[in-house]
């Protein structure tokens, strides 16, 4: 082509490119169509089947880009030669057979010819691309809708999800035990209780294997919830006793104030937190005695304040697990609509367990009512101070132990204290949660 | 033999469209409204090709051929061909004669040895007549009692035929068709024309003409038709036409198979070539274009086919097939992408 006259050049360089698009045009949507179906398909497939792969499906969308490569190697190897272009040209031109005489000729005498500028001013053609894009665009909308498929979680296995089961029970027992808030007794008996649950979510998986393992939490959680209670009472009974002692030896409510503080020191001491106690504190709990010396008593008091404020601090800490594995809390789970959607339909929080508030469903039974033997449940815990309620206002200290306080899910209301709305039953479809639990 | 790789000069090339322009505009002060036959035939002259026109009596065929003798300044002979024309009518015979007391048979010359043969009503004369004109068309010489005499040149045989009488007449066989570079229509004319014809030609004699071009400039046009360039790709373009007019070949259209019992033949090809030539330097070209070989190849192939009984029932001829081949074989080897689309 560089051999043709300079004023023929120009137009013939714009048409070569003009070609050389319309052959990768002709060549490259047939290559995007097909990536992308392929695309298509394999995204598809790994919707269904292979979750892993979900994060990378969106480079899915490079597979037209990816296929222009070859396209364009395949445009290079087929692309109009320069003599071909001169005939397309001729023939654009209406085939009047003047350019190709001068490419085939070079004959100078006709290169300035008007013949020839006549020839050269032909029409480009027109690039008509849309039908092809339109397949492309078909075919990208079919990828398109192949990632919008929602990704399909594989059904886990009994042992799976036993093991999460447990495992998390055990991430919860590991972190008591990293805050000394339990006896090795108590973790080995924990540890046999996890294991329990998991053999039996193993065997058969279903909601009560869920209920199991909340109810082990909750009574992680109670069991803290005690341990803060005792600490909180240690604390008050040693304000109060400090207080007493010195007013006086005389004062009628020192000795009270003493047995309460010794009730107090064994209530601590029950719960294990005087494991990791002082010397002085230890030696007190021992010899049971505190001392009548107020300096002595005033350095017992701050030692026994320091090691009370740093195990309450430790057991704040775990407080959370009453939290995270405590019961349903509806502020976590605001209703859609407002306030009118709040005072709808309950009972919406969840698949297994439902608002507080809400309605008991009894679904199907999986065993007949009356074959369940009632058993009192064992005392709990009282998980904060909103669960407790004065009955009577006593004129100093209170006579009766903490421990007198039941637990929420077992307490009895007086249905004119107004609330016999808390009073929990106990569903039918957690029954074998229950006697999971308690099976030993 | 003229250079391949070179071109005729500009000033030739010009010169010679002249000197065509003239004997065109002469043919078309004699016969008005048929530009398109009159360049055909022009075409075919230049090409030395003979020519088979076919048409209704009364639309100018003879005069034409008249005029384009006069034009031309060349020897003339006319032969009306009847049934019971012999092929020594043509060709000439010997005769015994006595020249100095002695008796020989002396040879006379027939019709055929002129410039330009005009060969009326070819098919009114038996297969043997017409056969005598095969030597002659494609030797241009003549055999007669072993000896052999060339044609003066240039040699020309424009033939007529009457479409319509078919009692009587004998059509021409496949061989002799072969050798006519076109076949020519000549079609009625329009009212207008007819209209002019009546206004300027009171009794219908043409107006006088003038001789424009010389024996010599005639051979000067052919070598310069000659020299016109062939481009590879035209060549190419006329080689896949005259193959697709095969009903075997594999680009051969729908109609062709169909219709078509045998192709065109190599000759048809050469023709092709040839008049696309004459037609290049009629329109001032130094090199033959796609278009010169559109307008040629229907003149020059369609009575070449030989067509199955079926394109009669059909209602097919030769020209319509060529038709249909003409839109169905693509000028360039390589068109556009499918993506691109001609303005």
């Amino acid at each position: 082509m560089h051999d043709m006259p300079p004023s023929v050049r120009p137009a013939l360089r714009r048409l070569s490119r003009r070609l050389a698009l319309g052959v990768f045009l002709d060549i490259w949507p047939a290559w995007a169509v097909a990536s992308l179906l392929v695309a298509g398909i394999i995204a598809l497939g790994c919707r269904m089947f292979l979750p892993g792969a979900a994060s990378y499906l969106r480079w899915f969308w490079l597979a037209p880009v990816i296929v222009a490569v070859p396209a364009l190697v395949i445009s290079a190897l087929r692309a109009y030669r320069p003599a071909d272009v001169i005939a397309v040209a001729d023939w654009l031109n209406g085939g009047r057979g003047m350019l190709l005489a001068v490419m085939e000729t070079r004959d100078p005498a006709w290169i300035e010819s008007a013949l020839l500028q006549q020839g050269s001013a032909f029409a480009m053609p027109r690039v008509r691309p849309w039908r092809r894009l339109a397949l492309v665009t078909a075919a990208a909308v079919f990828l398109g809708t192949a990632l919008w498929v929602p990704q399909r979680a594989p059904r886990r296995t009994n042992s799976v999800a036993a093991d999460e089961i447990a495992g998390r029970l055990n991430a919860a027992v590991v972190e008591l035990k990293q805050q000394e808030l339990i006896t090795p007794a108590d973790e080995k008996s924990l540890d046999d209780e996890i294991e329990r649950i998991r053999r039996g979510a193993e065997t058969r998986m279903d909601a009560s294997s869920w209920e199991a393992a909340d109810a082990l939490k909750e009574k992680l959680a109670a069991d803290v919830a005690e341990k803060q209670n005792a600490l909180k009472w240690a604390a008050d009974s040693l304000a109060r006793y400090s207080a007493a002692a010195q007013a006086g030896a005389s004062d009628p409510g020192a000795q009270a104030s003493a047995a309460e503080l010794a009730s107090a020191l064994e209530k601590l001491a029950r719960t294990g937190l005087l494991a990791g106690a002082p010397g002085d504190l230890q030696k007190l709990m021992k010899g049971g005695k505190l001392p009548a010396d107020p300096k002595a008593l005033g350095e017992l008091a701050a030692a026994v304040s320091k090691y009370l404020a740093d195990a309450n601090g430790r057991v704040a800490s775990m407080a959370r697990l009453g939290k995270e594995f405590g019961r349903f809390d509806p502020a976590e789970f605001p209703l859609e609509g407002g306030e009118d959607a709040a005072e709808g339909d309950p009972g919406r929080g969840g698949v297994t367990r439902g608002r507080g508030d809400a309605a008991l469903t009894w679904g199907k039974e999986t065993q007949p009512f009356d074959r369940f033997k009632a058993r009192p449940l064992p005392p709990g815990a009282a998980r904060s101070a909103d669960d407790w309620s004065p009955l009577v206002e006593l004129p100093g200290a209170p006579q009766a132990a903490p421990e007198s306080s039941t637990a929420a899910g077992a307490r009895q209301y007086d249905a004119a204290a107004g609330q016999s709305a808390w009073r929990r039953t106990l569903a039918p479809r957690h029954q074998s949660a229950v006697k999971k639990y308690f099976a030993k | 033999m003229t250079d391949p790789r070179t071109l005729p000069a500009p000033d030739r090339v010009a010169d010679g469209q002249a000197k065509i322009a003239r004997l065109v505009s002469g043919l078309r002060q004699v016969i008005l409204g048929k530009e398109q036959t009159i360049d055909e035939i022009v075409a075919s002259l230049l090409a030395r090709g003979h020519v088979l026109l076919e048409g209704l009596p009364g639309l100018g065929k003879t005069e034409l051929v008249k005029a384009l003798s006069r034009l031309l300044s060349l020897d003339f002979r006319r032969i009306q061909f009847t049934p019971d024309l012999l092929p020594t009518d043509i060709t000439g015979s010997h005769i015994l004669q006595e020249r100095d007391g002695r008796k020989e048979f002396v040879f006379h010359p027939g019709p055929v040895f002129t410039n330009l043969l005009l060969a009326d009503e070819i098919n009114r004369a038996s297969p043997k007549t017409q056969a005598a004109l095969l030597e002659a068309m494609q030797e241009r010489r003549v055999t007669t009692f072993g000896e052999t005499r060339p044609l003066p040149d240039p040699f020309f045989v424009l033939a007529t035929q009457n479409p319509i009488e078919l009692e009587g007449t004998y059509p021409l066989p496949e061989a002799q068709l072969d050798r006519f570079m076109f076949k020519v229509d000549v079609a009625g004319v329009d009212r207008a024309v007819l209209e002019e014809i009546l206004i300027t030609r009171i009794h219908g004699e043409p107006p006088p003409l003038a001789p424009v071009l010389s024996a010599a400039e005639l051979r000067d046009l052919f070598a310069l038709v000659d020299a016109v360039h062939m481009p590879r790709p035209v060549a190419a373009y006329i080689a896949r036409l005259v193959a697709a007019s095969h009903p075997a070949s594999a680009d051969a259209p729908d109609p062709v198979r169909t219709f078509v019992k045998y192709g065109s033949s190599p000759r048809a090809a050469i023709a092709i070539g040839a008049a696309s030539r004459a037609l290049a330097l009629l329109r001032g070209r130094p090199g033959v274009g796609f278009d010169d070989v559109r307008q040629v190849a229907r003149p020059a192939m369609a009575h070449r086919l030989v067509l199955d009984y079926t394109a009669r029932l059909e209602g097919w001829d030769g020209r319509r097939v060529i038709d249909a081949l003409l839109a169905a074989i693509p000028e360039i080897e390589r068109g556009l992408p499918q993506t691109l689309e001609a303005r």
